[in-house]
């Protein structure tokens, strides 16, 4: 019904059209009319006070009007001089062909040589082919309108990853540009059985986001569950791929992450090839790979580029000292405090002259020097370079040397905490390590008040609480428990990877043979008989 | 949230107010007792002396230095039973006294032959005292001068004590144990290590300090008294009859070789193997040993096999001869079981034990021995025939 009004008033004079109101509120669902006027006009008034999106008008052939609306600063300037403008303003309609064609046929076919152009015919999708940094080029007489891509913003180059650093292994990490990280996976899975599905999400955002996996490998159930809540999510804007995270998983309280989040293709394509599904997200660097189980927190990227065995040694260190960044402090209060009797007798009796003259309980103490081991760890992350070494002087030497000499905090508690401070920088999961830095306060307490007792009780609640975290149906801590003991040589170990012949069980569809069997290698590989 | 979840969330929160460990001490405000020692005191009393450490003067490693003073005190206090006096000797400190990590108990001559049955409940009862403690009697003098003693290597007089003991082959924190086992079962007679104070030659500033010697073995009877002692040699030889021994060194002439050698032994054992025909009970001992030869002044060639042959024949008559000599001196002297001849033949022969058990003190004076030793030599050291020896006089 508005159209048709709407073509009313258009047929008389366009220039009559000056105020917004005989435009329809909503009038970006509508087409594109054949009068380029018209569609100008609409245009202009959708876009009214975007300073950033230029109109170029051009003749063609000195009679043909076409418009080209783009966002500055999005578009390669360079090449639409060269592609568009230079052959449409100086060489015109090539001869020999009336203007009964559609021009746009023709200009799609023949005039601009852009790889990857298309055709609307809505205004809905004019503005949103202009919002994604498209160019789109409207034809006088014409109700479609070509949309060009000719991205050129400005980006940053691939770097390493600062926060997965690696001794061995490539050393490109994902950037923000969603193409550049999606090209990234492409490079390394070379087949057509890597889907890439995009979706939009953010009602102002538009933000692309695509879910990549590899068809057969990735579960139907997992990826179908994804999908959906992907789809579900409605919010006004996506600025990282956390935003995302934190709609689609599964236990939104838990202090442990249930998607994993990497800045690495590699980790991305080695989990891709596991059968677990990917989320890119534009304007971040971080992948979500989905689903997440406890033991994946555990495993870095360059476990699979050194040696075996030497994985394995660092693997069971791991597994150490995550334990140590949990229960030092509590152990450590709940025996001097509790259960003397556990320590042996020399060191207890080091542990007294060290406490000697120490005015605050035990409790206090680790509370106290814990607490400001987070609140440097938190100062030195948030300082900018320069003055970050000074946090570190001010901890060392204040917190560390003096508080212990003035004989505030005794030195086995410093000990004690550095330890700890240690043992929680060795997760190669900075997410996993954060949630196990977080509930070590919660323990300390308890192992104050009530001793191993306490210990014991928040052992028994956070590992009841591991066992009832799934990520998309996954349990959390498999393949542990439920045990699965194929797959543990992923996980207790790190077999060589002619070994790893079948997926993991849990995450993989229904591909779960990964290598032929009969792979390992010895002296009599190359087949030569002695 | 469900009602399940609501209830499981109720039972767990209830479970801080049931139970816990309400005990909470700082280790500043404790008394770590290390040592203690026990006496007869008038009026049938006890006398419990402990000793503690002062954490101060621990110092925080090197930078204490030797002339800061002892860093250990010594409280006594008397009572009734053991309970009594630390509760007396709670009243002289200003920490709770803290027994849990005692190492050594020291038990004074005159109380051990008065009897030990009255003083030992504490110790199996109280959980907060460990019983991975050596106990010790002092022979001569009261406990309570042992832990005012010194020992020259170790700062706190009492792991000194329990080290001595160590050293000399028997299982150090285990003696305790092993009494508390061998003084309530039937089959089996206590016997405790035995110290001794002697005069320091150490501390010239302090002509009255005094240091305390590795003397022996106590032995005890079936009511826990003290009714002899033995001397190193023959304590030794004891624990290993007893299978409690964890090294010997055992040294013999040799008279084919004119002169003696000296065998180290780590790994030893012994195996008792009771045969009981009609109302004769005999008992066949194995004694068995691997070591090292350590000292050879004889000169034979270790090399030929025939000759570690015949040191093993030798040591072996030898080890032979000790034991069944202070069998036979137990058994005449004193009449108590140390040796768990009755364990074994509760173990071997269950139903006859029932039988024997009843009056087994009087028949163990009665029972035959047969001792036979088993050693082995496993390695001879360096060198074949002792480098002293001239070449002519080596004994192929």
């Amino acid at each position: 019904m508005k159209i048709t009004r709407y073509t009313k008033v258009l047929k008389k004079d366009i220039q009559e059209i000056e105020s917004a109101s005989i435009l329809p509120q909503n009038g970006q669902d509508c087409e594109l009319e054949q009068n380029i006027y018209v569609n100008e006009e609409v245009l202009k008034q959708v876009f009214e006070n975007c300073s950033d999106i230029v109109f170029r008008p051009i003749l063609v052939n000195g009679q043909t009007k076409m418009l080209l609306i783009y966002i500055d600063g999005l578009v390669d300037t360079k090449i639409l001089d060269q592609v568009i403008l230079k052959p449409m303003m100086f060489e015109g309609m090539p001869n020999g062909l009336k203007s009964v064609d559609s021009i746009g046929e023709i200009i799609q076919d023949r005039l601009i040589a852009i790889s990857q152009l298309k055709t609307v015919s809505k205004v809905r999708e004019v503005i949103e082919g202009v919002m994604k940094a498209n160019i789109v080029i409207l034809t006088y007489g014409e109700k479609q309108a070509l949309v060009a891509d000719l991205k050129g913003f400005e980006k940053r180059g691939i770097e390493e990853p600062s926060a997965e650093i690696s001794v061995r292994g490539p050393r490109d990490g994902f950037t923000e540009t969603l193409r550049v990280n999606t090209s990234l996976l492409r490079r390394r899975i070379r087949s057509p059985r890597l889907k890439m599905e995009p979706y939009s999400i953010g009602d102002l955002s538009q933000t692309d986001v695509v879910i990549a996996y590899i068809e057969g490998i990735a579960p139907n159930s997992v990826l179908e569950e994804v999908r959906q809540r992907v789809k579900r999510i409605q919010i006004d804007g996506v600025l990282e791929s956390a935003f995302i995270e934190e709609f689609i998983e599964d236990q939104p309280f838990s202090p442990f992450p249930q998607i994993q989040n990497t800045e690495r293709p590699d980790a991305v394509c080695a989990s891709l090839l596991e059968g677990k599904i990917a989320i890119l997200v534009d304007n971040t660097p971080f992948v979500l790979i989905a689903p997440m189980t406890f033991w994946t927190g555990l495993q870095a990227a360059e476990d699979y580029y050194e040696r075996s065995v030497y994985t394995t040694f660092i693997r069971w260190i791991r597994f150490v000292l995550i334990n140590v960044s949990l229960f030092l402090p509590s152990l450590y209060v709940a025996i001097t405090t509790f259960h003397p009797k556990l320590i042996p007798t020399n060191l207890l009796i080091s542990i007294a002259s060290a406490r000697e003259g120490i005015p605050f309980p035990a409790v206090i103490e680790a509370l106290m020097m814990e607490f400001l081991f987070e609140g440097l760890r938190e100062a030195g992350v948030r300082l900018p370079k320069p003055i970050g070494s000074a946090v570190s002087i001010v901890g060392a030497l204040v917190i560390g040397q003096a508080a212990v000499q003035a004989g505030i905090i005794s030195a086995p508690l410093v000990i004690v905490v550095a330890t700890t401070g240690i043992a929680s920088f060795a997760f190669p999961r900075y997410n996993l390590g954060t949630a196990y830095r977080m509930l070590r306060f919660p323990m300390l307490l308890l192992a104050g008040m009530l001793g191993l007792y306490g210990v014991a009780i928040s052992t028994i609640a956070i590992v009841i609480h591991l066992t009832n975290i799934r990520s998309f149906g996954i349990p959390y801590l498999s393949p542990v428990a439920p045990r699965i003991p194929r797959d543990l040589k992923d996980v207790l170990f790190r077999t060589p990877r002619w070994n790893m012949t079948r997926r993991p069980a849990m995450v993989s569809g229904e591909e779960k043979m990964r290598i032929p069997d009969g792979q390992k290698p010895g002296p009599k590989q190359g087949g030569e008989t002695k | 949230m469900s009602l399940q979840k609501v209830l499981c969330m109720i039972l767990i929160v209830s479970l801080f107010f049931l139970t816990g460990c309400w005990d909470r001490t700082e280790l500043n405000d404790q008394a770590i007792e290390l040592g203690m020692g026990l006496d007869q005191a008038k009026n049938n009393k006890l006398e419990v002396s402990a000793q503690f450490i002062i954490p101060s003067m621990m110092g925080m490693g090197q930078s204490g230095g030797s002339d800061s003073g002892k860093p250990f005190f010594i409280e006594s206090g008397t009572g009734k039973d053991t309970l009594e006096a630390v509760q007396m000797i709670q009243t002289k400190l200003s920490r709770e006294v803290f027994r849990g990590h005692h190492r050594v108990i020291v038990i004074g001559e005159q109380l051990a032959r008065r009897g030990l049955a009255q003083v030992l409940d504490n110790y199996s009862r109280d959980p907060d005292i460990r019983l991975r403690a050596d106990a010790l009697v002092v022979k001569g003098s009261s406990a309570k001068q042992v832990l005012e003693a010194s020992s020259p290597l170790e700062n706190i007089p009492a792991l000194g004590a329990q080290k001595e003991h160590v050293q000399s082959g028997g299982l150090g924190d285990r003696s305790l144990v092993n009494f508390l086992i061998a003084g309530s079962s039937d089959g089996i007679t206590p016997i405790l290590p035995v110290i001794k104070l002697i005069p320091s030659s150490n501390n010239p500033d302090q002509p009255n300090s005094k240091e305390f010697q590795f003397v022996g073995g106590a032995i005890f009877n079936k009511d826990l008294k003290l009714v002899g002692f033995l001397n190193n040699q023959e304590n030794s030889t004891a624990l290993w009859v007893a299978n409690r021994l964890s090294k010997q060194t055992i040294t013999e002439t040799i008279p084919q070789g004119n002169g003696n050698a000296s065998l180290y032994m780590s790994k030893i054992a012994s195996k008792i193997k009771p045969i009981i025909r009609g109302n004769t009970i005999k008992c066949d001992i194995v004694l068995s040993g691997d070591g090292t030869i350590q000292e050879n002044n004889t000169n034979l060639d270790l090399t030929q096999p025939k000759n570690i042959t015949l040191l093993e024949h030798v040591l072996e008559k030898k080890t032979e001869k000790q034991a069944l000599q202070i069998i036979k001196k137990v058994q005449t002297q004193y009449g108590s079981d140390i040796f768990g001849l009755g364990e074994a033949i509760h173990q071997n022969n269950p139903s006859k034990w029932k039988v024997l058990k009843k009056n087994w003190l009087k028949q163990f004076p009665k029972v035959q021995v047969n001792v036979h030793a088993h050693l082995t030599i496993k390695r001879i050291g360096l060198t074949g025939p002792s480098l002293q020896v001239k070449k002519n006089e080596i004994k192929k």
